[in-house]
C-alpha cells in the first residue's frame, strides 16, 4: 500500500495524471514482463504485415490475423489522412483503430498490446506534434479541421499514457526507420527516462541517492527485469528507505531530508493519501533530521499531520494520536528552548534553506509554524473527545488523566511565549489553561494536582522514556538531532487553585485581546463563584460590562456567560443572599430551556423540528460532562429562592395577585400544583418545593424546611450543613412574614413572645423583622413597647382606594409619555430616544456603580443601589412612597426582562431561522437584554432589602 | 356639557340651513316604560330594539318601540333578525301604528356605549333615514334613583370625515372637531297624551313619595364607583396603548425623514457631480424608493372614543360622588337628631 504514496510523490511533474497513474504502472510493468516473448513475435509478423501488405498474395487467414489485417489497414486509412493533413478522419480512424484493439485483444487473448498499435500511436503523435508546431498550417485550417486537432491531441494524450513505456520502447528500438526527428525522440527519452523514475521499485534507490541519477539507465533495465518481483519488496519498502538511510548516514544531506520532506508535504490533504501512513513517515524524517531548525520544521509538519488523521468535525482525534502530538509539541518545545535563535513565525514566508542553518548557526533561523494554534487545536481535540467519550464509562475517566499532560504542554508553551515576548499569545494560551480549570473547585483541583505528581514518575519513565525509544529501537539509528528534554515534563500546580487562575488571569488582562479577556473574566467570575466570593465575582461582573455585550459575542462565550450567572446565582444561595441568587438564576429559567442555555444537552421542543444540521451543530457546542452544573441542583436552588420571595410577596398582595409577581416561573408552577385534584407525595424537585410552599404559605416552617430538607441534590453542597442551617433561618423568617401578612388582620395585639415561640426565632432577629416591616410600610403596625406587643393598625385599603392607587399609577404612567411626546414635538430629539438612553444611562449608571464599590464597597453598597433605584428602571418617577415605589420599580424591571425573554422565545426565532449569524444576533439579543435586566435586579434587590 | 351643547348646536345650526336641525325628541310615556322594562328585565346583557315613530320639522317624535330577539353569533339567526323586523313593521302598520322607523335604543353597562360599533349602525341606519336618533338607557345607573336615558345623535362633521375613514390629525385639525364632537346629545321631551295624564294624576295624589325617591337615598355607592374605576382604568390601558401606536409612528416618521434627507443629500451630491460632468441631474424625489413611501398615519378614532368613555365615566363618578355626598350630609343631619 504504502508503495503507491511514495510514487505518487515522485510524479510532481505530471500531476493531472496521477488518478491513473497506477493501473499505468502496473500495465506498464506487466507489459514489460512479458515483452520479450510476445512482442517479438508480433512485432515480427506486424512488421512484415505493415510494410508489405499491398503486394501480398491472398492466403486463408487466421481470425487473428484477420483482426491485424483489419488494424493495418485502419492504420494505412490514418496515413492517408495525415498526407492530406485531414484530422477529421484521422480522429475517425483512432477511434477505430482502438475498437480494433480490443478485438485484437481479445482474439490474441494476451494483454500484449500490438507493436502495430504502438507503431501508429508513435506515428500520431509525432504527426501532431509537427502539426502543432506548424503554427501557420494551424492557423489555416478549416474550424472542423482545427477542432479535430484539438480533440485529437487531447485523446492521444490520454491514450498514450497507457502505452508510455511501450512507445518509448519502440522509440528507443524502432522497427521501421520512419520516424524522423531524432532530436525529439531523445527528448522523449529523457523524459521517459524520469517517468521511468517513478516505478515504485526505484524510489527508494533515488532518494537514497539523487544525485547519481546518471547511472539511472542501467537501474532501469535492472528494474524492468526485476519487474516481477518487485511486488514483495513493496511491502518492505518503509523498511528498506530505512536501511537506505541507515546504510550510511553520513550520506544523508540536508538536501535529501528536505527533498523527501517536501515530497511527503506536497502529497498531504490530496485524495488516498493514507493520513497515519503519512504521519509515520513524517516521525520517521524528524529522525534524520540534520539539524535542530529542520527538525523542527518537520516535527510542526508531523503535529498538522496528526492533525489531519481526523478528518470529520464532529469525530475527535484517537487518543494515542493526541498523546503522540502533545509529546512532539513538547519536542518542538524543547528545540525551541534549547535553540534560543529559532524564531517561529506564521506570517513570514521562509526562505528556501532557513533550515540548513545547523545548531551552530548563530543568526536567527526563521521557521514557520503557530504554537498557539497548535495549542488550541489541542485543546479543541481534547475537549471533542470528553464530549464524544460516554462520561459513565472507565475511558471517560482516563481520558481526564490526560488533562494534565495538556496542562504541562500549555504551561511550557506560555512560559516560552513569555519569554520570547510574545505575551498576546501566551494570553492565548493562558486562556486556554483557564478554561480548564476555572469549573474545578478546590478539591478537584487538589486531585488533579496528586494525579500529575503521581503520574509524574509512571509517565515520563513510561511514556516519555517507554514510548520514544521504542519508536526507535525498532525504528534504528538515534536521531541525528538529538534533543535533551528541556523543558519540564511535569506540570507544576501552584497549592491553591485561586493562586493559579489569579497568575493566568491577570497575564490575559494584561496582554489579551477583547474575547479571551471576556471569557477570561467569565472564567474568573465562575471560579470566584465556586469558591463562595460572591461579592468579588459580582463586583467583576458589574466592572466588566459583559451583561451589556455579551449579546455580540460568540456564542461560546454566551454559554459561559449564562454558565457564570447560573454559578453566581449558587453562590449567592450558599452565602444566603437569596434575592440576588434569584436574580441571576430566574432568567436561565423562565425560557424553560435551561439545557440549551447552558450547553448541558439538548431539550426537545415540541413545536419545532430542529434540523440535522442544527442538531449537530448544537451538539458540537455541549460541555463535557465533567463540566457540567447539576441541574437539579440549580433547578432547587432556583425554585427555593423564589418560594422564600415569592410566599411572603403573595400573602402581602393577596387583593391583586398579578400586581407584583416576583417570579412568573414558579407562580406557574404553583397554579399548575394547585390544580391537581389529589396532591401526591412529592416525587421531583418541583414536587418538593411547591409541597414546601404550601406548608410556608400556612406559616408550617419546620414542615416546609422537613421537605426542602429530604431533597437529595444537598450532599452536592461542600458546606451541607450550613447551607441547610442558613436555609432553615430564612423559612423562618420568611414563615414569619408570611404569617404577618395574612392574618395580621385577625389581630389587634400580637405578642412578641408568642411569634418568637411560634417561629423558633430570637427575640432580636423577630424584632428586627418585624420593625423591618414596618418600616417598609408592608405591616401597618406598630410597637408597645411596655407590653412587647405589637399594636395593628386597621389600614387595610378599601377596594375602591386600591383601585384608585390603580388608576393613579397609570395615569402617571399616561402623563409621562405624553410629555416625552410633548418633547419630540417641541425638538426632544426623537421618541425613542428617551427610552434607550436612559437605559443606557441606567447600565452606565451599574457601571459606575460597580467601579465605585471596588473603591468603598464595604458599606455604601445598599446606598448606591437604592439611589439607582431611584432613577427608575422604566424611567418612571418616584412614587409617593418610596419604598413602594423602588418595590414597583423592581417588579416592572423584572417583567419587562422577562417579557422580553418569553417573547424572544415563542417567536422562536432563536431556533427557526437557520442558525444564522443574524438568528444568533436577534437571540443573543433578546438574551443579552434579559441578562441586562437580571444583573440591574442583583443591584435592584441589593438596593430594597440591604 | 351645557357649553359644549351649545356649541354643537350652534354648528348644527351652521351647516345645516336647508333642513331644520333635529333639536327635541319628543317621545310618549309607554315606549320609555317599554324601552324601561325591556332593558331592565336583561339587565347585564345589552339588549337592542327598534324606535317607530315621525319626523315632524325640528322635532323627532317617537311613538312606538319593539324590542330585538336576543342576537346570537350566527348568520342565519341574524338573517332571522332582519326578517323578524320586517315582520314586526308589517303588523305593526296593521294594527295602524307608526311605522317608519327613526332609530333604535340599546342598554348600555355604566356607559360603555362609544364604540365604534354604535358608530358603525348609526352610519347604516343614516343610509337610509335621514334623522334617526340612538336612545341609550343605562339600568345600572337607573337603580342609583335617576332616569339614565340619553338620545344621541352623531354629528355631521364627524359623519363626513367617518365617511371618508379619513382620521388623521391633519384632516380633524382642519374641521376643528375634538373627541367632544363626535355624539350630539338631543334633549328628550316626554309627552303623553292627555288621557294618560289625566289618569296619572289621579293615581300620584295617594303617595307622595315614589319608588324612584326611595332608590335615591340608597347609601351603598362603592360598587358603582369601584365598577367605574375599573372601567376608567381600562380605557386608561386603551389609551395608552394608543398612545403607544402614535409614538410608533412618530420613531417611524422620524427615521424614515432622517432616511429621506440622507439620500436627498447624497442625490444632491450626485447631481452636483454630474453637473460638473455636464450631465443631466437626476431627479430629487424618487417614488420607486420605498423611503418615500408614506407611513399610514393611526387613525385617531379610536382614541377619541377612549377619550369620550372616559369623560363619561368621570361625569358618572362625578355626579355620583356629590349625590353620595349630600346623601351623607342628610344622614348624618338625620343621625344628630
Amino acid at each position: 500500500m504504502s508503495s503507491r504514496f511514495w510514487t505518487a510523490q515522485g510524479d510532481s511533474d505530471t500531476e493531472e495524471e496521477e488518478s491513473d497513474y497506477e493501473d499505468g504502472v502496473e500495465r506498464g510493468g506487466a507489459a514489460g514482463e512479458s515483452a520479450p516473448h510476445a512482442g517479438s513475435r508480433y512485432l515480427q509478423a506486424n512488421a512484415s504485415d505493415s510494410d508489405d501488405s499491398d503486394g501480398q498474395k491472398r492466403v486463408v487467414r487466421s481470425a487473428k490475423d484477420k483482426r491485424f489485417e483489419e488494424m493495418s489497414a485502419t492504420v494505412d486509412q490514418m496515413k492517408n489522412a495525415m498526407k492530406i493533413n485531414d484530422w477529421v478522419s484521422l480522429q475517425e480512424s483512432f477511434d477505430k483503430i482502438n475498437k480494433q484493439l480490443e478485438k485484437v485483444m481479445r482474439v490474441t487473448e494476451s494483454d500484449k498490446v500490438p507493436t502495430l498499435y504502438i507503431k501508429a500511436l508513435v506515428m500520431l503523435e509525432d504527426f501532431l506534434s509537427q502539426a502543432l508546431a506548424n503554427k501557420d498550417a494551424k492557423k489555416k485550417m478549416s474550424s472542423s479541421n482545427a477542432k479535430a486537432l484539438n480533440s485529437m491531441k487531447q485523446k492521444l494524450k490520454k491514450n498514450n499514457k497507457q502505452y508510455e513505456d511501450l512507445i518509448n520502447k519502440y522509440r528507443e528500438h524502432p522497427e521501421s526507420e520512419e520516424e524522423g526527428d531524432e532530436d525529439e525522440e531523445m527528448e522523449e527519452d529523457e523524459d521517459s527516462g524520469s517517468e521511468f523514475e517513478e516505478d515504485p521499485s526505484k524510489i527508494a534507490m533515488r532518494s537514497d541517492s539523487e544525485e547519481d541519477e546518471e547511472d539511472g539507465e542501467d537501474r532501469e533495465d535492472s528494474a524492468a527485469e526485476a519487474g516481477g518481483g518487485w511486488e514483495k519488496k513493496m511491502s518492505k519498502k518503509d523498511k528498506l528507505m530505512d536501511k537506505q538511510f541507515m546504510k550510511d548516514p553520513s550520506e544523508i544531506t540536508w538536501d535529501t531530508v528536505n527533498k523527501k520532506f517536501k515530497e511527503i508535504v506536497a502529497v498531504r490533504g490530496r485524495k488516498g493519501t493514507g493520513r497515519i501512513e503519512q504521519v509515520e513517515q513524517l516521525t520517521f524524517l524528524t529522525r534524520v533530521a540534520k539539524t535542530p531548525a529542520q527538525k523542527l520544521e518537520i516535527l510542526f509538519s508531523v503535529v498538522s499531520a496528526q492533525f489531519d488523521v481526523n478528518p470529520s468535525l464532529s469525530g475527535h482525534m484517537p487518543i494515542n494520536v493526541w498523546k503522540k502530538c502533545v509529546q512532539n509539541m513538547l519536542v518542538i518545545l524543547d528545540i525551541l528552548v534549547q535553540h534560543s535563535n529559532i524564531l517561529v513565525d506564521d506570517v513570514v514566508e521562509p526562505e528556501e534553506n532557513e533550515t540548513q542553518k545547523g545548531a551552530d548557526y548563530k543568526g536567527t533561523i526563521r521557521v514557520w509554524g503557530n504554537l498557539v494554534a497548535f495549542l488550541e487545536r489541542i485543546d479543541v481535540e481534547f475537549f471533542k473527545s470528553l464530549q464524544c467519550i460516554d462520561p459513565h464509562t472507565r475511558e471517560y475517566v482516563e481520558r481526564l488523566r490526560d488533562e494534565p499532560l495538556f496542562l504541562v504542554l500549555a504551561q511550557n508553551v506560555q512560559d516560552y511565549l513569555e519569554r520570547v515576548g510574545d505575551f498576546k499569545a501566551a494570553s492565548k494560551v493562558a486562556l486556554r489553561r483557564v478554561e480548564l480549570i476555572y469549573y474545578k473547585p478546590q478539591e478537584v483541583y487538589d486531585a488533579m494536582k496528586n494525579l500529575a505528581e503521581q503520574t509524574e514518575d509512571t509517565e515520563n519513565g513510561e511514556s516519555e522514556a517507554g514510548e520514544e525509544p521504542r519508536v526507535e529501537e525498532s525504528r534504528g539509528p538515534p536521531a541525528f538531532v538529538v534533543t535533551p528534554e528541556v523543558v519540564p515534563r511535569k506540570p507544576t500546580f501552584p497549592e491553591n487553585s485561586r493562586t493559579l487562575m489569579d497568575i493566568l488571569v491577570s497575564l490575559i488582562y494584561n496582554h489579551g485581546d477583547e474575547r479571551t479577556k471576556a471569557r477570561a473574566m467569565l472564567c474568573d467570575i465562575y471560579h470566584h463563584a465556586i469558591l463562595d466570593e460572591f461579592s468579588t465575582a459580582r463586583d467583576l461582573l458589574l466592572m466588566s460590562h459583559l451583561q451589556d455585550n455579551v449579546q455580540h459575542m460568540d456564542i461560546s462565550t454566551q454559554i459561559l456567560f449564562n454558565r457564570a450567572m447560573a454559578q453566581l446565582g449558587l453562590c449567592a444561595f450558599r452565602v444566603g443572599l437569596i434575592a440576588e441568587g434569584h436574580g441571576c438564576l430566574s432568567e436561565l429559567y423562565s425560557g424553560g430551556r435551561v439545557k440549551e442555555l447552558l450547553a448541558q444537552g439538548v431539550s426537545q421542543s415540541r413545536y419545532h423540528e430542529k434540523t440535522p444540521e442544527q442538531e449537530r451543530i448544537e451538539r458540537r457546542r455541549q460541555m463535557p460532562y465533567h463540566m457540567h452544573i447539576n441541574l437539579e441542583l440549580l433547578e432547587g436552588v432556583h425554585l427555593i429562592c423564589a418560594m422564600l420571595l415569592e410566599v411572603p410577596n403573595m400573602a402581602a398582595n393577596t387583593h391583586d395577585a398579578k400586581r407584583k409577581v416576583i417570579s412568573k416561573t414558579f407562580r406557574r408552577l404553583l397554579e399548575v400544583s394547585e390544580r391537581q385534584t389529589f396532591t401526591g407525595p412529592p416525587e421531583n424537585v418541583r414536587d418538593h418545593v411547591m409541597a414546601a410552599t404550601r406548608a410556608l404559605s400556612k406559616g408550617d416552617f419546620q414542615k416546609a424546611f422537613d421537605v426542602i430538607k429530604s431533597l437529595d441534590f444537598w450532599k452536592l453542597l461542600r458546606n451541607r450543613e450550613d447551607v441547610l442551617e442558613m436555609l432553615r433561618a430564612k423559612i423562618k423568617e420568611e414563615a414569619l412574614r408570611t404569617y404577618l401578612f395574612t392574618y395580621s388582620l385577625s389581630y389587634n395585639t400580637l405578642s412578641l413572645d408568642q411569634l418568637t415561640k411560634m417561629f423558633d426565632l430570637s427575640e432580636t432577629l423577630t424584632h428586627s423583622i418585624i420593625s423591618k416591616m414596618m418600616v417598609m410600610e408592608e405591616l401597618h403596625a406598630s410597637w408597645d413597647q411596655p407590653t412587647r406587643c405589637i399594636v395593628f393598625h386597621d389600614v387595610e385599603h378599601t377596594r375602591l382606594q386600591a383601585l384608585s392607587f390603580q388608576l393613579t399609577d397609570k395615569l402617571t404612567i399616561l402623563a409621562e409619555n405624553n410629555e416625552r411626546a410633548y418633547e419630540a414635538k417641541i425638538g426632544g430629539g426623537g421618541l425613542d430616544l428617551p427610552l434607550r438612553r436612559r437605559d443606557g444611562q441606567d447600565y452606565a449608571g451599574a457601571a459606575s456603580v460597580g467601579g465605585k464599590w471596588q473603591d468603598n464597597f464595604s458599606f455604601s453598597q445598599g446606598r448606591q443601589g437604592g439611589v439607582r433605584t431611584g432613577y427608575g428602571v422604566g424611567g418612571r418617577p418616584l412614587g409617593p412612597g418610596s419604598s413602594a415605589g423602588t418595590f414597583s420599580r423592581d417588579r416592572g424591571g423584572q417583567s419587562r426582562g422577562t417579557g422580553g425573554y418569553s417573547g424572544g422565545y415563542q417567536s422562536t426565532r432563536y431556533q427557526d431561522a437557520a442558525y444564522g449569524r443574524t438568528a444568533y444576533q436577534t437571540s443573543s439579543a433578546v438574551r443579552g437584554s434579559q441578562m441586562d435586566t437580571s444583573t440591574r435586579m442583583v443591584s435592584l434587590n441589593r438596593g430594597v432589602r440591604a | 356639557m351645557a357649553n359644549t351643547m351649545a356649541r354643537s348646536f350652534l354648528q348644527v345650526a351652521a351647516t345645516e340651513e336647508v333642513a331644520s336641525p333635529l333639536r327635541v325628541v319628543q317621545i310618549e310615556g309607554l315606549v320609555i316604560l317599554k324601552i324601561i322594562k325591556h332593558c331592565k328585565e336583561f339587565s347585564p346583557a345589552l339588549v337592542t330594539g327598534q324606535l317607530l315613530g315621525l319626523d315632524v320639522g325640528s322635532v323627532l317624535e317617537v311613538t312606538n318601540c319593539f324590542p330585538f330577539p336576543i342576537r346570537e353569533e350566527d348568520e342565519e339567526i341574524e338573517a332571522d333578525g332582519a326578517n323578524y323586523q320586517l315582520e314586526m313593521m308589517r303588523c305593526l302598520r296593521e294594527v295602524n301604528v307608526d311605522n317608519n322607523t327613526v332609530g333604535w335604543y340599546q342598554s348600555t353597562l355604566l356607559g360603555s356605549f362609544q364604540t365604534v360599533e354604535l358608530i358603525e349602525t348609526f352610519m347604516n341606519y343614516q343610509e337610509n333615514i335621514r334623522r334617526c336618533v340612538c336612545i341609550i338607557y343605562d339600568p345600572s345607573r337607573s337603580n342609583q334613583g335617576v332616569l339614565a336615558l340619553k338620545a344621541l345623535k352623531l354629528s355631521d362633521s364627524f359623519m363626513e370625515l367617518y365617511r371618508n375613514n379619513n382620521f388623521t390629525g391633519e384632516k380633524l385639525r382642519e374641521k376643528n372637531l375634538s373627541w367632544v364632537d363626535i355624539f350630539e346629545e338631543i334633549p328628550i321631551k316626554v309627552s303623553n297624551s292627555a288621557l294618560i295624564s289625566a289618569f296619572m294624576t289621579e293615581l300620584e295624589a295617594d303617595t307622595p313619595v315614589t319608588q324612584c325617591d326611595y332608590d335615591r337615598l340608597q347609601l351603598s355607592t362603592n360598587p358603582y364607583m369601584e365598577r367605574n374605576l375599573e372601567f376608567l382604568i381600562e380605557c386608561m390601558d386603551d389609551l395608552s396603548m394608543e398612545q403607544q401606536k402614535f409614538q410608533f409612528y412618530y420613531r417611524n416618521l422620524s427615521r424614515q425623514q432622517g432616511q429621506q434627507q440622507a439620500w436627498l443629500q447624497k442625490r444632491r451630491a450626485e447631481n452636483m457631480a454630474r453637473k460638473t460632468a455636464g450631465e443631466d441631474p437626476l431627479p430629487e424625489e424618487d417614488p420607486a424608493n420605498p423611503i418615500f413611501k408614506p407611513i399610514p398615519e393611526p387613525s385617531r378614532l379610536d382614541s377619541f372614543l377612549i377619550t369620550n368613555q372616559i369623560s363619561n365615566y368621570c361625569n358618572q363618578i362625578n355626579g355620583v360622588a356629590g349625590q353620595s355626598f349630600s346623601r351623607l350630609y342628610l344622614m348624618k343631619a338625620l343621625h344628630e337628631n
